[in-house]
Order: structure tokens, then C-alpha cells, then sequence
């Protein structure tokens, strides 16, 4: 039991970080159609500021204020400068963003490379090996924080998307772009400040892991995989959907990993992932409509 | 600006120079080719081995190199990949001829580049990559200076047999050549020693989170825990472990990334009391041994593992190859290494053939343990720095 | 015969490339250039051609070259049966593929494929008593010299072109380009668009596993990581058909040629010009700058590929009368 029960915690814990990995890329997904392939690369980079700032002595949780800015930044940047202007070119395969998306996530990576090398940074905290217990089952105290914090961001972005202009017109231009063009809602506007908010949350994402995992270049790429699968199993475009989809990859991957040994860790979300393409297309989203 | 002028001129110069064939050059210096992942996630490594190489260079070409010659070392990235290693390798045979290779960091890559230079017999001395089928293939032209993966532990055996007397193990190691082939050849010595092994898992390298595996394994109480992991995995384990609690009798590394500093930085006090199979220790009684990890550190400014002293000796084993082959011909430098017979900082060397292997070096393996921050080497008792501290104690009493 | 003509004394210059140039290290670039023709053209068909945009081409790559190790491993069958079975393992493999992602569209598609390719990745490794897991395949290379190799990439590499064009220039072709632009249009007009769809997933899966039989053949190793690599061959082969020219017959030729290239001149440092440089007028920044390009030749690709989307979106061939015309425009300003 107490091994069932442990695993269960791991898993919703992983699942904290997962939906804030998954938010940004569902708000992108959702909104522009396609699959941001450099999601995970923005998290490296949001790692990397933190890494950066805590040689400066910055705790990580602070990093998230000056993270976050600053991949909003970029997202923004590359929105408008590199997918953008690709929507008014003719071209042969309308996936022109996606594939985009693949090469600014190489050239993120090598610049990261080019700049701190391939070593492994880390960032230790006084936190990050930190534990308390309930019974017999141990949490890990930065990741029982990452877990509160991407709650909140969930919830936040919720009610942003539901109750401001903002986000009304985010939704409206996620389902049906022309509409909202007609109705008055400058669409270009809106891809650029999602993409902005893509990022900064899945910097926000970055800071959390930070001081429980390392920094290498390369990071990025398990993540843009685990991204869009959380993607796909809440639902484009939903927050809460979001939620579901991490913690249920969370969960999938540490069962995975106990009861079927941890080599199939990785298989067992890219089945699930398959499934809910093919039985449950629009995910957790089409059960609930939320 | 005057400095820049200058500057420009000789760029131009060289440029034009650059164009012209058979530029004279007196006592053309001997090139040797060395394989190394300069970059990728092996990088660590590569850099370690990188200027271990260029220390013994230099101290050679310093007594007047080889025969009146200087040595030249020329670096390929392989990149810790087997094809671009395969690349490179054929570039250093092809393009550049050189009568000698060395090197050869990651398991994979040496596997996959050794036969280029069986099959274009030109001798290959390897420093690291230690994939046991390597030397068991009757390859003539490659031989290799450290003892390949499933001798790692021997040490670590020996210490199971006489002090530790557990009774039951497990294993994790990452899917990796170095993991897959160490892992199954330590279940092997397990049985040997009448060890059970509860559980023995392999992981994706680079895994978030091991807690899911290490409950099974607290689950499964096992005496000790064996790992097979580079530094950052093998750093999350430990910190889990200590999350989790887990209090077997020993941890044990399998080599590799639980030597460098890295792996106790990282892991903090985590580290404190963790084992690890080695192949090397600056306190070992070779001649040159704590010279090179001063010199090292001197230099460098931070701290040697074994992988360098594979490497600083690998150099000395060329050169005097090289200095003993009656022609710089392939052939014939082949033939002097089939004669080595000397004492480097990481041991003797000497090519022997034993099992199925052949040209191999054969070298005893030893057992450190981190001990408040610092690597002592506990085992075999007559190179000890510390005696050893076990059991580990329990996660609650430790300060 | 004039549009042939350019093809013909290409073909004619590789042919025989072997007898004016000795260099072993220049004819193994030729030989990962032959190669990347048949990826980036296999690839073009299914996504080129027909629209679905595959992130899981090293599958099938991988398949092929596990075909001809495992039949070697296992059977002590000599590697070269790889190449006769190969290319049909791989469709074999690609059908339950088609199966699973042909239902999905657009991004969904893509997203699905890239998922298999992962998925078969980790089957290969964890499956260790079939497939050697992680220890990978080694075989001893046939030939020492790399002339055959040359020869046999290069019949493949023409083969599998010219096989293409000819699918392409005939009815299968038109019903996958009217696959492309609009499947339920092509349905409507009677089209069986899932058997077109399987049939250009076949061809494409065929030619990328014999490309992978000659790989495990001439590379003599292959461990999953190599070859189900998803970076180093699903994403590369869409970036060699994107710089080349996705949906044009010739595009994934020159990609695959300015790939190769690209890749070598950074590696190698300008052929080892800064080296040259550095050392002959003894200074280190120019050494630095030199040690400084070599690490950068991902990122100079990177870069490329971003500024072809940009401004040549359909890539060099694709756009070759915007390039020309630009260039002339250039020509009379100057």
C-alpha cells in the first residue's frame, strides 16, 4: 500500500510541473492551430536565466519574476518577427510554422550551447532536497511548491481567459479566427501576446524545475514531447484541461514505472497519447466542455 | 591600430600562404590522432581527457619529443556518437595519415569505430570506451590500455566477498552500452558471490524522477543498491534516496559519473558515504601518479578522476610506441605496441590476450567512497587513504 | 530532353566522380550526401507530395537497418539481405503506421507520427535480447575500399528519384497532390484517398529502410540511438526536403547536397582554414574563432533553415525563379 500511495504522490507532484509545461502550449495550440516544437527549448532557456541569476545569489522563486518577463519577451519577438509573417505566404505544406518552430528550437539549443557549453548546471537550494512527511509518505517540498504555484497560475489564466477583454478575445480568436477578425478583434495582435504567455509560463515552469532537476542544452526536447502530449490529452486550448493532462501523465509515467519497470516510462505515455488521438479526439476538453 | 594594420598584413600573408602547397617545414613534427567527445553531453569528460592528453604532450615534447621529433596531437570531436566518431576516424586514417590513434571515450563509439581501423590496420589505443566485445573480436590493431566494463567492479566484489557479506541487491542502471553491459555482467558477479538480486531496472538517462523505482526498491530492502548512472542521474538518485529514506547497507556506484566532483557537488550531502568502483586514484603507488593530479590541478585548477589518468598514460603508451617502432609505419608502430611493457601513472601496461580477449591491458580496479566532500579510496586495504565507514549510516542519524 | 538535361550530366559527373577523386574522406561525404537523397526524397512523397507531414521518419530508417543487423545477429545472414528485405520491413512496419495516424489530419498527424517514432525508439532498446538494446549491431564493413558503397548509394539514390518522378508524373501522383491540396475534395471526386495515401506511405517507407539497410551495411554499428534518432534523422530529413524544396522532384537532391556540405565546412572549421590562419600569424583569437565555428555547425544549419522558411518557403528549387531574379535584380543595381 504505502508503495502504491508513494507512487500516487510522485506522480501528481510531476503532474504539477507537467500542467505548467502543458498551459503554455495549450494556450498556443489552442489559439494558433499549431504545435510550438521550441516549447521545451524556452523552458531551457527560462532554466538557464535562473541558473544565471542564482550565481548572483537570486533565489530561484524570485527568478520567476524576471523569467517570466523575459520569455514573454521573446515569445513575443518570435511571434511576430518568425510565425507570423508565414501566414500570408503561399506555400506548398501550410505546416510552414510548425516546421518553423523546429528550427528556432535547434538554434535556441545551440546558442545555449555555444554560450554555457554542454555541461551540466545545476542549482542547489537548501530546499531542494527537502522533505516532509505524511505517514509513511515522503513529499518533496520544492515540488509540493510547484505544485501550489501552477494551481494558481491555472486558476489565474482560468478567470483571465473567462472574465477580461483580453481573454475573451483569445478565446474568440481560438475558435473561429475569421469571426473575430470581422468582429473587430486584431487577430495578429492576439497570436502575439499568447505566444507571449505560452512562454512565460512555461519559463514559470523552468524556475520550478530548476532546483530539483539540472541544465544541460539538449533538455529541451523531452519536454516539447511531454508538452504537447499534456496538450493533447486535456484538450486545445483549456486551462483546466491542462491540469488533468499533467497530472494524468504524471500519474501514467511514475505507475508506469513501478508496476511495469521504469523503461517504460516513456512508452506509456506515448500510448496513452495515441489512444486519446485516435478514441478521444479533443480530450479531456469534449467530456467536460470546460 | 598600427597593431591591427600588422595584424590584417599577416592574415593576408598566411591567406596567400594558405594557397601554396609544400610549405617548407624543418623535422615535420609526428601527428597522432585522438578521438574525444569535445562536445555533447559527454563533453565533461572529453575536456577531462582533452587536457590530460596535452599535460603529457607537452611534458614529452618538452624532453625533445620522440627520436629528435616533436609530437603532434590532432583532436576529432566525435561528439559522444558513433557515426560522426566513425567520420572522424576515417578522416584521421584518409586525410590526415596518421600512424596512430588514440583515445576513444564512449562505449558506443569505440565499438563502432575500432573496426575502421582494423580494416584500414592502422593501431588504435583506447584510453577509455570499455564495451568488453571490443577486444574479444582478434582485432590486431586495437588495443586498450584500461580494463574493460565487466572487470570494473572487481574491487567492489572483493570488498562484498571479505568485509560487506550482504545477502541481496539491487540494480539500476541507465540504457546506455556502458549500463546495459555492466549491469548484466554485476548480475552475473551477484550470483557468483551468492548474492539475490530483488531488483534490477534500466532507465531512460536523464529521467526527472526516479521516486517511483527507488519505492520498489525500499519496498524490496535490499542490502545494498548497485548504480550505473553519469553524474546527474547518479546525483538525483542519491538525493531521492534520500527523500525517500532509503537505507540499504551500501550504495554503490558502477564508475563513471559517480567519481567526478560534479556528482558531490550536486548532490550535497547526499554523496556522503556513497561507493563507487574506480579504475584509478592519485594515491596508487604508480610512478608519476600524484605528480599528474597535482600538475592537474595546478594547471587546471580543478580536480582529476581516473578518466584522465587513462588518458595522461594513454600518451606515454604512444610515444613510446613510437619510439621504439622501427618506422613510422602503421605496421610497424602496431608491432612496437604489441611490445609495450612499461609503467605509466595509471599502472602497467602491457598487452596481453586472457579469456577471449586479446591485446588488452590488464590492471586491477579499486574502491573509493565519499567521505565528508572528499573521494578516499577505501579498498583494497593496501592503497587506502580512510578506512571505510560501514554500514552507511541511516538517513535520521547523520547530522 | 532539355529539361533532362541538367539531371543527366549530374548523373553522368557522379558516375564518374570515383575515378577523379582518391579521397576516402571525400567520397564517405558523398556518400552521407547519396543517402540523404533517398531520405529527403522518400520523405518528400508522403509529405512533399501528398501532405502528411511525417515527424517519424527514422522509423522506418531505423527498421531497415535493424533489418539487415538482426538478420546478421540472429542468423548469421550477411547484411547486404538487409537490402533486399529492408525496404519491405519498413512498408511493413509503415502500414499499422498509416493505420494509426492516416485518420488524423494536419498537426494531429504530424503529432502522431513523431509518437510512433519515439515509441519504436524505445521498443528497440528496451527489447535487449532481440535487438542487442543499447549494445547495439557491429558487423565487419565487406569492402575496405569506399568505390562500391559510392556505387551502391549511388544506384540507389537514382533508383529511388527516378521511381519517384515516375509515381509522380503519372495518375498516382496527381491523385496525391489532390490529396494535398484538399482531401475531402479528392474524396468527393471519387478518390479512395486512404489507399493513395498508403500506397505514397509505402514507397516512402521503402526507400528511407533500404537507405537504413545501407547505412547498418556501410556504417558497420548501429545502436537505437542512432538510428531511431528522432533529431538526427525524423527533423532532419524534413529540414533537408525544406531547404531543397518541399513537393519538387529535385528540392531534397540539393537539400541533401547543401546539408552535407554546410554540416562539413562548419565541422571542419573552413576546412581548417582558421586553424591555418591561427597558426601561421600565431594568433589565438583567430584559433578561438576557428574553435568557435566548428562547434557552430548545428547552429549555422539552424539558421539557414530559419531564413529559407522566411524568405524561400519553398525552398531553393522551389523558389529558384525568385532566387534568380532577385540575384539579377542585384546584378543591374550593381
Amino acid at each position: 500500500m504505502d508503495v502504491f500511495l508513494q507512487t500516487v504522490v510522485a506522480g501528481v507532484l510531476k503532474g504539477g510541473l507537467y500542467t505548467l509545461i502543458g498551459i503554455g502550449m495549450t494556450l498556443i495550440m489552442g489559439v494558433m492551430g499549431i504545435i510550438n516544437l521550441a516549447h521545451g527549448q524556452l523552458m531551457m532557456l527560462a532554466m538557464y536565466v535562473t541558473f544565471v541569476l542564482n550565481t548572483m545569489g537570486v533565489d530561484p522563486y524570485v527568478s520567476l519574476f524576471v523569467a517570466m518577463p523575459l520569455l514573454f519577451l521573446l515569445g513575443v519577438v518570435i511571434q511576430k518577427f518568425l510565425l507570423n509573417p508565414l501566414i500570408k505566404v503561399e506555400t506548398i505544406l501550410p505546416e510552414n510554422q510548425v516546421l518553423m518552430t523546429v528550427g528556432i528550437g535547434m538554434v535556441l539549443t545551440e546558442i545555449a550551447r555555444f554560450v554555457f557549453s554542454s555541461d551540466y548546471k545545476y542549482i542547489t537550494t537548501d530546499y531542494s532536497n527537502r522533505t516532509f512527511y505524511l505517514g509513511k509518505i515522503s513529499f518533496s517540498v520544492a515540488l509540493t511548491i510547484a505544485f501550489g504555484i501552477a494551481l494558481v497560475f491555472t486558476a489565474a489564466m482560468f478567470w483571465f481567459l473567462l472574465k477580461t477583454d483580453l481573454g475573451r478575445s483569445i478565446r474568440a480568436t481560438a475558435q473561429d479566427k475569421d469571426a473575430a477578425t470581422l468582429m473587430g478583434v486584431n487577430t495578429g495582435r492576439i497570436t502575439v501576446i499568447t505566444f507571449g504567455l505560452g512562454s512565460g509560463l512555461v519559463a514559470a515552469a523552468g524556475c520550478l524545475l530548476a532546483p530539483v532537476y539540472y541544465i544541460f542544452p539538449d533538455i529541451g526536447g523531452p519536454f516539447t514531447a511531454k508538452a504537447f502530449i499534456i496538450t493533447i490529452l486535456g484538450g486545445l486550448g483549456s486551462t483546466v484541461g491542462a491540469i488533468f493532462g499533467g497530472v494524468t501523465l504524471g500519474l501514467a509515467e511514475s505507475l508506469g514505472a513501478t508496476y511495469l519497470g521504469m523503461e517504460y516510462e516513456d512508452i506509456v505515455g506515448l500510448t496513452i497519447f495515441i489512444l486519446v488521438l485516435l478514441f478521444l479526439p479533443g480530450g479531456f476538453k469534449r467530456l467536460t466542455k470546460v | 591600430m598600427k597593431g591591427l594594420k600588422k595584424g590584417l598584413m599577416a592574415v593576408v600573408v598566411a591567406v596567400l600562404a594558405f594557397g601554396m602547397t609544400g610549405v617548407a617545414r624543418s623535422a615535420e613534427p609526428i601527428k597522432v590522432g585522438v578521438l574525444l567527445p569535445l562536445t555533447g553531453s559527454m563533453a565533461k569528460f572529453g575536456e577531462i581527457e582533452k587536457r590530460s592528453f596535452e599535460m603529457a604532450l607537452d611534458e614529452i615534447n618538452a624532453k625533445g619529443g620522440v627520436n629528435g621529433k616533436k609530437i603532434e596531437l590532432l583532436f576529432e570531436d566525435d561528439t559522444g556518437k558513433p557515426d560522426v566518431g566513425r567520420s572522424a576516424m576515417e578522416k584521421l586514417i584518409s586525410r590526415d595519415k596518421v600512424p596512430v590513434i588514440t583515445g576513444g571515450y564512449a562505449s558506443s563509439v569505440v565499438a563502432a569505430t575500432a573496426p575502421v581501423a582494423q580494416q584500414f590496420k592502422v593501431p588504435f589505443v583506447i584510453c577509455t570506451g570499455s564495451a568488453d566485445d571490443v577486444t574479444e573480436k582478434g582485432y590486431d590493431y586495437v588495443f586498450r590500455v584500461n580494463p574493460p566494463a565487466s572487470e570494473y567492479p572487481n574491487a567492489v566484489l572483493s570488498f562484498l566477498r571479505t568485509v560487506a557479506k550482504v545477502k541481496t541487491a539491487a540494480i539500476l542502471y541507465e540504457n546506455t552500452q556502458f549500463g546495459q553491459s555492466s549491469s548484466k555482467a554485476f548480475e552475473k558477479d551477484c550470483a557468483s558471490v551468492g548474492i539475490k538480486v530483488l531488483v534490477k531496472e534500466g532507465y531512460q538517462a536523464g529521467a526527472i524522477d526516479f521516486k517511483p523505482v527507488l519505492t520498489k526498491v525500499k519496498a524490496a530492502n535490499p542490502d545494498m543498491i548497485y548504480m550505473v548512472s553519469y553524474v546527474m542521474d547518479a546525483s538525483l538518485l542519491m538525493r531521492q534516496s534520500k527523500e525517500l529514506r532509503i537505507n540499504p547497507k551500501l550504495f554503490i556506484g558502477g564508475g563513471a559519473g559517480f567519481t567526478l566532483p560534479e556528482f558531490a557537488r550536486s548532490a550535497g550531502d547526499a554523496a556522503d558515504g556513497v561507493y563507487s568502483a574506480t579504475l584509478w586514484v592519485d594515491t596508487l603507488p604508480f610512478p608519476g601518479a600524484r605528480e599528474y593530479a597535482a600538475k592537474f590541478r595546478k594547471k587546471y585548477g580543478s580536480e582529476t578522476e581516473y578518466h584522465g589518468a587513462e588518458a595522461y598514460a594513454s600518451m606515454y603508451v604512444v610515444a613510446d610506441a613510437l619510439k621504439r617502432a622501427k618506422s613510422l609505419t602503421p605496421k610497424d608502430v602496431r608491432n612496437a605496441l604489441a611490445a609495450t611493457n612499461m609503467k605509466t601513472a595509471f599502472g602497467p601496461v602491457k598487452f596481453v590476450s586472457y579469456g577471449k580477449k586479446t591485446q588488452q591491458n590488464k590492471l586491477d580496479t579499486y574502491m573509493v567512497q565519499w567521505q565528508k566532500g572528499v573521494l578516499e579510496a577505501v579498498w583494497p586495504k593496501s592503497v587506502a587513504t580512510k578506512k571505510y565507514i560501514y554500514p552507511t549510516p541511516h538517513w535520521d542519524k547523520r547530522k | 530532353m532539355k529539361k533532362n538535361l541538367l539531371p543527366l550530366v549530374l548523373l553522368a559527373v557522379l558516375a564518374l566522380l570515383p575515378l577523379a577523386v582518391k579521397s576516402n574522406y571525400f567520397l564517405h561525404l558523398m556518400i552521407l550526401f547519396l543517402l540523404w537523397v533517398v531520405i529527403g526524397s522518400s520523405w518528400n512523397v508522403l509529405a512533399g507530395f501528398t501532405g502528411q507531414v511525417s515527424f517519424g521518419h527514422a522509423a522506418f530508417f531505423g527498421v531497415g537497418a535493424y533489418t539487415a543487423g538482426l538478420l546478421f545477429q540472429h542468423l548469421q545472414l550477411s547484411p547486404w539481405w538487409g537490402m533486399a528485405l529492408g525496404g519491405f520491413v519498413a512498408v511493413l512496419i509503415g502500414l499499422p503506421f498509416g493505420a494509426i495516424c492516416f485518420p488524423l489530419r494536419g498537426a494531429y498527424f504530424a503529432l502522431a507520427s513523431l509518437a510512433l517514432g519515439e515509441g519504436i525508439r524505445h521498443v528497440a532498446t528496451i527489447a535487449e535480447n532481440f535487438t542487442g538494446g543499447m549494445m547495439g549491431i557491429m558487423i565487419m564493413p565487406t569492402f575496405i575500399s569506399k568505390v562500391p558503397y559510392y556505387y551502391i548509394a549511388l544506384a540507389l539514390a537514382v533508383l529511388s528519384v527516378l521511381s519517384i518522378r515516375l509515381v509522380i508524373g503519372a495518375k498516382p501522383g496527381y491523385y496525391f497532390v489532390s490529396i494535398r491540396e484538399d482531401q475531402d475534395a479528392a474524396a468527393s471526386l471519387g478518390i479512395n484517398t486512404t489507399l493513395y495515401k498508403n500506397i505514397s506511405l509505402s514507397i516512402s517507407a521503402f526507400w528511407t529502410g533500404m537507405a537504413g539497410a545501407l547505412y547498418m551495411n556501410y556504417m558497420g554499428f548501429i545502436d537505437p540511438n542512432v538510428v531511431f534518432s528522432l533529431h538526427d534523422y525524423s527533423v532532419m530529413a524534413i529540414l533537408v526536403a525544406i531547404v531543397g524544396g518541399v513537393g519538387t522532384i529535385y528540392g531534397p537532391t540539393v537539400g541533401a547536397f547543401i546539408m552535407v556540405a554546410f554540416q562539413e565546412f562548419f565541422r571542419t572549421g573552413f576546412f581548417g582554414l582558421f586553424e591555418y590562419l591561427g597558426e601561421k600569424t600565431g594568433s589565438t583569437a583567430i584559433s578561438a574563432l576557428g574553435g568557435a565555428v566548428q562547434q557552430a555547425h548545428v547552429l549555422g544549419f539552424g539558421i539557414l533553415v530559419i531564413v529559407v522558411i522566411l524568405f524561400l518557403p519553398n525552398g531553393v528549387v522551389g523558389d529558384w525563379e525568385k532566387i534568380k531574379r532577385n540575384v539579377f535584380r542585384i546584378n543591374q543595381a550593381g
